[in-house]
């Protein structure tokens, strides 16, 4: 027997969308019922000044790498502060009559791919086309601006054709204010091609991030994913990656940087429907103050993907008695040949390296920086772009910076 | 350089007493060894003149180049001039060896008053000193220690030493584990770095190790008290003769 429940403000105010809560096993730490405490109406463009969004804009620590880079200001496409793919490998379709779901959406069950196709106006198609290398990276910003207390619905489909590859940066960021943002994001990587893809989730300090990246794979094709998380109050994000052709990989990588009552979880599916592919699982996540990390990972071999080769981890590092990390391995295994693991670790600082880099001369508060940082970098060492992996290094030295006591 | 006076120590929470009143007195330029079987607080000397935590000093006095060396922290006795080359040197996943070294160099000038190393200066000391040790730059590319063999573990501890050139040296079993050639290295890096104005403790359980680092004096280490010191003939009696000698009164 299901139980209604009676609508919140926020439900209300999604026209009586049922939002996902806690005795919902895959939301049972992230209860959107509860987290959503306000109504938050969708709406699409912006109320804020030019000014203001130039700042956020200007805060994107990924701008300088992109040729193209497209804008997005609370749910509208930006094509003013956009620049746009020079004709060729890329084709963008701008899509203002309502967004369909891609052929890139599994059969999940994904309340917040069904939240965004209830209430996205308009999406962003891009095509890299057959063939083609497009080394200079791709860059989506998605500004919101916190402006009134709203949601903004965001979506983009990339297809990476058939021997294509690109790099697509993403970039979340925000205003100070309470502000809901669902984004989604459905990717088709075709045979033999490849796509990379570095996001970072730096949604503005009452924002609550709600984003789903839904993504599939054709033969001998592979997908470089690596999120960094550290904006918002609370983060869902979810990603549901299949195969479909054999002979693909898939790496999903992850770092974590939340302090004060941040609170951020991570689901993923990995779906192994045909045989032969290989898929990995890394997230490094820092938790300091009261902030709550939370990873889970599923990973599904079907029963003819033999020879599957699905790891998962995900560490913690915990810099106060305070903080709190959940993990959720999951396999679900049908086949008899695969060769599947978990591991998932959470503990604090090394006290025997804290040592050996003091007995070096390196001074407490540093030391822990350095191993903070090294920690943290695992995550992105598998970034292929030199330039955009040293950012992200810079981004977690910023975090760090903020973090030492005045 | 280093004053140790009826020295104490129990391993915190445990109330067992390590060492029981060791008296040392290292002058500048000096090389002292100190041998002793297993268990007789050895590395535990070597810890707390280190600063690493985990034990309570209950009496005694601890004075390196006058100032109470017990006072200050790791750092702060890294940066004065003490350096201890590891047992067992620690490996740091994902922090680049240079880097490391370079960070450490460069705290330690900056404690001490001094200008921050330049990079390709730094790289050039790095290189300067690495090749000596026959520590590749392969090796140096890699995380701290990282997937080192035990002997390049040990070489790469006398990498660090060198660099960052400290007054006190202190290495805790530094042969162990070394076959004759790595040996031969590492003693070669330690000779390469004594000096009128620096000083070395020398703490190992074989008298091999001293054929190749001649030490000044010898002192045999016994349930935390030095029983016997002498020349470095001592330690070939040792070789000869065992602690058993020393460790006589054993219930």
């Amino acid at each position: 027997m299901s139980l209604t429940l009676a609508p919140t403000a926020a439900e209300t105010a999604y026209q009586g969308f049922a939002l996902p809560h806690r005795r919902q096993e895959d939301w049972r730490w992230t209860d959107l019922r509860q987290l959503l405490d306000q109504a938050y109406p969708p709406t699409n463009g912006t109320k804020a000044s030019a000014a203001e969004i130039d700042r956020l804009i200007a805060t994107d620590a990924l701008a300088p790498f992109a040729r193209a880079r497209l804008v997005f200001v609370d749910g509208a496409f930006d094509k003013a502060r956009s620049k746009l793919p020079a004709t060729g490998a890329i084709t963008l379709e701008h899509l203002t009559h309502g967004a369909p779901p891609s052929s890139a959406r599994g059969a999940y069950d994904d309340p917040l791919a069904n939240l965004n196709d209830r209430f996205c106006r308009e999406s962003l198609r891009l095509t890299v086309k057959a063939g083609t290398a497009e080394d200079a990276p791709i860059a989506l910003v998605f500004v919101s601006t916190g402006h009134e207390a709203v949601t903004t619905c965001t979506r983009a489909q990339i297809i990476v054709e058939k021997g294509a590859s690109a790099t697509l940066l993403e970039t979340h960021i925000g205003g100070a204010g309470a502000y809901v943002a669902s984004s989604l994001i459905e990717a088709s990587i075709g045979d033999d091609a490849r796509l990379d893809r570095v996001k970072i989730a730096e949604d503005g300090q009452a924002a609550i991030h709600l984003a789903s990246f839904h993504v599939k794979l054709g033969t001998q094709s592979s997908l470089n994913d690596f999120t960094l998380t550290q904006g918002a109050k609370a983060t869902r994000q979810q990603t549901f990656a299949t195969f479909t052709g054999q002979h693909s990989n898939i790496k999903v990588a992850g770092a974590y940087l939340l302090n004060g009552k941040q609170h951020a979880d991570t689901k993923i599916t990995v779906d192994h429907a045909v045989p032969h592919c290989t898929s990995r699982e890394l997230f490094k996540c820092v938790m300091d103050d009261q902030a709550r990390g939370i990873f889970q990972g599923k990973v599904v071999v079907r029963k003819d993907a033999q020879k599957t080769d699905g790891k998962q981890s995900s560490n913690a590092l915990l810099l106060s008695e305070t903080a709190e990390f959940d993990a959720k391995p999951e396999l679900e295994i049908f086949a008899d040949d695969v060769v599947c693991g978990h591991g998932a670790t959470s503990g604090s600082l090394n006290d025997d390296y804290l040592f050996y880099l003091r007995a070096r001369g390196i001074p407490e508060d540093e030391a822990k920086s350095l191993l903070i940082a090294a920690f943290a970098s695992e995550a992105f060492d598998e970034v292929a772009h030199e330039a955009v992996r040293e950012a992200l290094g810079e981004l977690t030295q910023g975090w760090l910076i903020n973090r030492k006591p005045a | 350089m280093l004053e140790i006076k009826n020295l104490h120590a129990s391993i915190e929470d445990e109330n067992r007493a390590i060492l029981n009143g060791i008296n040392l007195t290292v002058n500048p330029g000096e090389v002292h060894a100190i041998m002793g079987p297993n268990g007789s607080g050895k590395s535990t000397l070597s810890y707390i003149l280190s600063g690493r935590e985990g034990y309570d000093v209950t009496d005694g006095e601890v004075l390196y180049k006058g100032q109470d060396l017990l006072e200050m922290s790791p750092d702060e006795r890294a940066a004065k001039g003490v350096f201890l080359a590891f047992q067992y040197p620690i490996e740091i996943p994902g922090v680049a060896t240079m880097q490391f070294l370079k960070v450490a160099l460069n705290s330690q000038r900056k404690a001490r008053g001094e200008g921050e190393l330049s990079t390709p200066d730094f790289m050039r000391l790095v290189k300067e000193k690495s090749a000596a040790l026959n520590i590749s730059q392969e090796m140096l590319k890699r995380p701290v220690n990282v997937g080192f063999s035990g002997g390049e573990k040990k070489r790469a501890e006398i990498l660090q030493m060198a660099v960052l050139e400290p007054s006190l040296c202190i290495l805790d079993e530094t042969d162990s584990g070394l076959d004759i050639d790595a040996l031969k290295l590492v003693a070669e890096g330690v000779n390469k770095l004594r000096s009128p104005d620096r000083a070395m403790i020398v703490i190992t359980h074989y008298q091999r190790l001293l054929d190749y680092i001649v030490p000044d004096q010898v002192h045999v280490l016994s349930k935390g008290r030095i029983v016997k010191s002498g020349g470095k003939e001592l330690a070939l009696e040792l070789e000869r003769n065992g602690y058993a000698e020393y460790v006589g009164d054993a219930a």
